[in-house]
């Protein structure tokens, strides 16, 4: 079924044909829509879950950590401040191999107060050990978040789908709606193993010493270098049952490119018009599309990347004393690798700033036109 | 220790990673950690006392019956009430209702809505007859002079404990105040009659048109019963004492409503002066406006020292009836011929509290001016009637001296209600008629009485957590129209249905008291409490948090100190 509805909604659905039992959330803008959505279809029993209503993202996080814990399909949405409160509990979630799933509406943190989206929110949470997916469209959060579920689930750790703020999460397309007969096909129920109950009377992430703990940490790197290859099978699986694939990485219009463009969420969009338009003029330029953040693709970035002669890095958040965190995720891939092509680093649409195909545009030629980078940072359109 | 050994863990080997666990889980039992021996404070249940019940002058266990609505237990809903008040039909319907006034529920919204479901459940009992057998049979024979809600009420609770009582009544009917005080339309005669039908079902014997001191003396009741009851309330009106006062057009208050409550009409002029503030006064007015006149109360004080039930207050309000406050009759003026045509009034201030700690009302100089009216009705207070009294029964000067269970300074004579107290109300007559059946039940029996009952902690409203309530107003008692209260006698308020009774009932806090919520065996984060019939603590793993105390809605958990625990 084919229905017009935003990316919030997208989310909502994609949490509702998971069959989620326990929705645990704080509202903000802007991703209040996603879990009103969820406490309709709740209200109206349309969807057998537990909605709790909580005081703060801390307790939202800390319920679907408690639920997750018990064998529940635990969900939460939420941005900004709200992702950023929920930090302590991320760990936590990590820590105790829950696959609790999150969605974040990428939304600039204050001050100044602002509502509309950059990544910095996200990305702030980089070390927590929780797998992101950034999205592109409402099909694609969709799709994402059923996928999430299964990659969380499999591999027992927390999975957040990121979405821009209005670009996605307010703005309307045509999204097909997968048939739920065939979304309990591939997303069948979830069984934890050891499990908080009554009857093991065991106390879960207690005193652990010196002589366990690094064990157990390591146990987490390895479960996300594992998930590298579930993500990717997982997306194999939804493809052949649903029609689509969106890969850890997509590489369009990459071959024998000299400059590749790297995007991340909505902008990927807009770049992937200026690149047909100038692959159209016969210009040799190419565009990555980077969907897995956490775990780092890593193998796919070089092999892609490797080839062309420079690349530029389109980061819409900015790590304060360093640089755009997408560029320094790229410049750690090609390191070591002899022939290496330089890294651009324009930051660009900071706070909601449009990001418009003619910026895409002069970024592409900027790259082509310099030899390399003067400086670690390209600002565009600072008014400065 | 012995206990340990029972938890004692395995260590598993940890060389390889498959041994470990995927994150931090403990390799013993929790059980193993008996987590009480942190505790320095302990949780207990200890039920309190609401405070309706405890300002209730009949001792209802008002959280009690409205906890039993709401779990469709009427039955057992009535039999509760009537534990402590027999006659709920009438006080759902004419009592102050001061347990509203103190329910803690006022600080949230508004205060339940006590006296509508006391009412339902008073009607149910009628209803579905659920009439009381005498427990025993005893010899002792007990005169009970009048039948106003003291006598009622005492000769219901000695009925129930097999004594062979006769009420003596002046009247031709039996009711008393109630009967022949108090308007139709608000307690309709047939409930009366219904309600003193349980008395009739305890074997309870009536004298009426039997007038003490006239028919019969106290004298000789004292030769022929073993105990002799006296309720005869306050019969006399307190006159007016202004010039003019004596004659046609001016009547007492309470004669007036005897006479329509003995389906006379009285014939006043068209326009009605009430005088006075208190029950009888807005009564008087309420009645004269159905019988066509047109009332105007006058008080001396103001709204906030009218001692009548504002909801009465209210009610003549609603109908259109003036109040003017802060004015004193003067004088009576009437024409040559004798017939009222006037009253003179005097405008007054308020001055010093005096001894009801109201303030006091004084006059204010040359501010004397005359309203035009034609008939007066004085209903500024009743008093005792000590002639028929015998000499040796002790008095105050006004009226009976006798203590909290009606004992006076003669063995088997007592004395209860308003002839005691002065004038009160029903609620107050109806628990002093349950003291002094105890009262007499005891004396028979041998049993020491004690006067002073075993208080429990009354809770308020900061030692509630209404995280719990939401919101939500009481429901309206139904009422006839506006338009049909002016002519008629019929009851104004129409009663609560049963889905009425349990939303309001619903509303009721629990104040103090537990009711099974669940929220300790919830929130206890150590799995310390126990949940059967009733919840425990277990104190091998409570830690004393506290959490289930705070967390309980209404104040039934109470957190000591360890140390002052007497142990075992």
């Amino acid at each position: 079924m084919r229905k017009v509805i935003t990316g919030n909604h997208a989310v909502s659905y994609g949490a509702f044909l998971s069959r989620v039992q326990v929705i645990a959330a704080y509202p903000i803008t802007p991703q209040t829509q996603v879990v009103e959505l969820l406490s309709e279809f709740c209200a109206s029993g349309k969807l057998n879950a537990k909605f709790i209503k909580v005081e703060s993202e801390h307790s939202a996080m800390s319920a679907c950590i408690a639920a997750s814990a018990t064998g529940a399909r635990a969900f939460t949405a939420t941005s900004a401040h709200g992702l950023a409160l929920m930090h302590e509990m991320l760990h936590w979630a990590a820590g105790a191999r829950l696959p609790v799933v999150l969605a974040n509406i990428n939304r600039a943190m204050g001050p100044g107060w602002s509502v509309w989206t950059d990544q910095n929110d996200s990305l702030s949470q980089r070390d927590v050990g929780c797998i992101q997916l950034y999205c592109e469209s409402n099909q694609e959060v969709l799709d994402t978040t059923i996928q999430a579920f299964k990659i969380a689930e499999t591999v027992h750790l927390p999975v957040m789908v990121v979405l821009d703020a209005f670009v996605l999460s307010h703005t309307s397309e045509a999204v097909d709606i997968p048939d739920q007969e065939l979304v309990d096909k591939f997303l069948p129920p979830f069984e934890l193993k050891t499990k908080l109950d009554l009857e093991t009377k065991k106390s879960y992430g207690g005193l652990t010493n010196p002589d366990h703990y690094y064990e157990i940490r390591y146990k987490i790197q390895k479960a996300h270098e594992r998930a590298l290859q579930v993500i990717k099978d997982v997306d194999d699986e939804f493809s052949k049952t649903f029609g689509r694939k969106y890969g850890v990485v997509e590489a369009y219009r990459c071959e024998d490119a000299k400059v590749i463009l790297v995007t991340s969420g909505t902008i990927t969009g807009t770049a992937r018009v200026v690149i047909d338009k100038m692959r159209e003029e016969g210009r040799k330029v190419g565009l990555l599309k980077q969907k897995l953040f956490r775990p780092t693709p890593l193998e796919e970035l070089r092999t892609i990347l490797y080839k062309a002669q420079k690349i530029a890095v389109i980061d819409r958040n900015i790590s304060f004393g360093h640089s755009g965190v997408f560029a320094q995720e790229i410049k750690s891939a090609l390191y070591g690798l002899a022939g290496a092509p330089p890294v651009f680093d324009y930051i660009i649409g900071i706070g909601g700033r449009d990001v418009t195909p003619d910026d895409i545009r002069e970024i592409i030629e900027h790259t082509i036109k310099t030899e390399a980078p003067a400086e670690p940072i390209i600002w565009r359109g600072v008014r400065l | 220790m012995k206990w340990l050994e029972k938890y004692k863990p395995t260590i598993p080997r940890l060389e390889k990673e498959s041994d470990y666990p995927e994150s931090a889980i403990s390799i013993a039992e929790t059980l193993l950690n008996k987590t009480g021996t942190w505790r320095i404070f302990r949780p207990i249940y200890e039920n309190k006392t609401p405070p309706c019940n405890n300002e209730c002058p009949a001792n209802e266990q008002i959280q009690k019956y409205l906890d039993l609505i709401k779990q469709n237990k009427f039955k057992e809903a009535y039999e509760t009430i009537i534990q402590d008040n027999p006659f709920p039909s009438i006080t759902g319907r004419v009592c102050y209702h001061p347990c509203e006034q103190v329910c803690n529920r006022k600080d949230y919204d508004e205060p339940l809505a006590i006296h509508c479901c006391e009412r339902f459940l008073g009607d149910f009992g009628l209803k579905t007859k659920l009439f009381s057998r005498p427990q025993e049979k005893r010899k002792e024979k007990v005169a009970i002079v009048g039948s106003g809600p003291a006598g009622m009420s005492a000769a219901y609770y000695l009925g129930l404990a097999g004594f062979q009582i006769t009420i003596y009544e002046a009247q031709p009917k039996l009711g008393g105040l109630l009967r022949y005080g108090i308007p139709s339309y608000r307690l309709p005669k047939d409930i009366l009659d219904a309600e003193l039908k349980k008395l009739s079902a305890l074997q309870i014997k009536f004298k009426t048109n039997c007038k003490i001191g006239k028919d019969i003396t106290l004298t000789q009741l004292r030769q022929e019963y073993d105990f002799v009851v006296i309720a005869t309330g306050c019969t006399k009106s307190r006159p007016l004492d202004i010039p003019n006062e004596k004659g046609k057009g001016v009547y007492s208050g309470l004669e007036f409503l005897s006479q329509i409550n003995s389906k006379k009409r009285p014939k006043l002029g068209k326009r009605v002066a009430i005088i006075g503030g208190g029950n009888t006064a807005i009564d008087a007015a309420r009645v004269s406006l159905r019988l066509g006149y047109k009332p105007i109360i006058l008080y001396r004080r103001t709204r906030a020292e009218m001692p009548a039930i504002a909801d009465e207050i209210n009610a003549a309000e609603v109908e259109g009836i003036p109040i003017e406050f802060l004015v004193a009759p003067v004088k009576v003026i009437r024409t040559k011929k004798g017939t009222v045509k006037g009253i003179e009034l005097i405008k007054m201030k308020l001055g010093e509290p005096d001894a009801s700690g109201r303030r006091r009302p004084v006059p204010i100089p040359n501010s004397n001016f005359v309203k035009k009216i034609d008939a007066i009705l004085s209903a500024i207070g009743e008093e005792v009637d000590l002639s028929i009294l015998p000499q040796d029964l002790k008095t105050t000067g006004w009226s009976i001296s006798a203590d909290n269970f009606g004992r006076t300074n003669i063995p088997n004579i007592f004395a209860i209600g308003d002839c005691v107290t002065g004038p009160k109300t029903v609620v107050e007559a109806i628990g002093a008629g349950k003291r002094v059946a105890q009262s007499i039940i005891a004396q028979v029996k041998g049993i020491e009485l004690s006067a002073t009952t075993n208080k429990k902690e009354i809770v308020t409203f900061s030692q509630l957590n209404p995280t719990y309530f939401e919101h939500k107003p009481r429901v309206s008692m139904p009422q006839i129209a506006l338009t049909q209260r002016k002519r008629s006698f019929k009851e104004v308020n129409t009663g609560y249905n049963k889905t009425m009774v349990q939303e309001e009932a619903e509303r009721c806090f629990s104040c103090g008291v537990c009711n099974k919520c669940d929220n300790c065996f919830v929130f206890c984060p150590d799995l310390s409490v126990i949940k059967n019939e009733d919840y425990e603590f277990d104190y091998d793993y409570c830690k004393g948090c506290g959490v289930c105390a705070r967390e309980c809605p209404r104040y039934a958990i109470t957190m000591i100190e360890e140390s002052k625990v007497e142990t075992e």
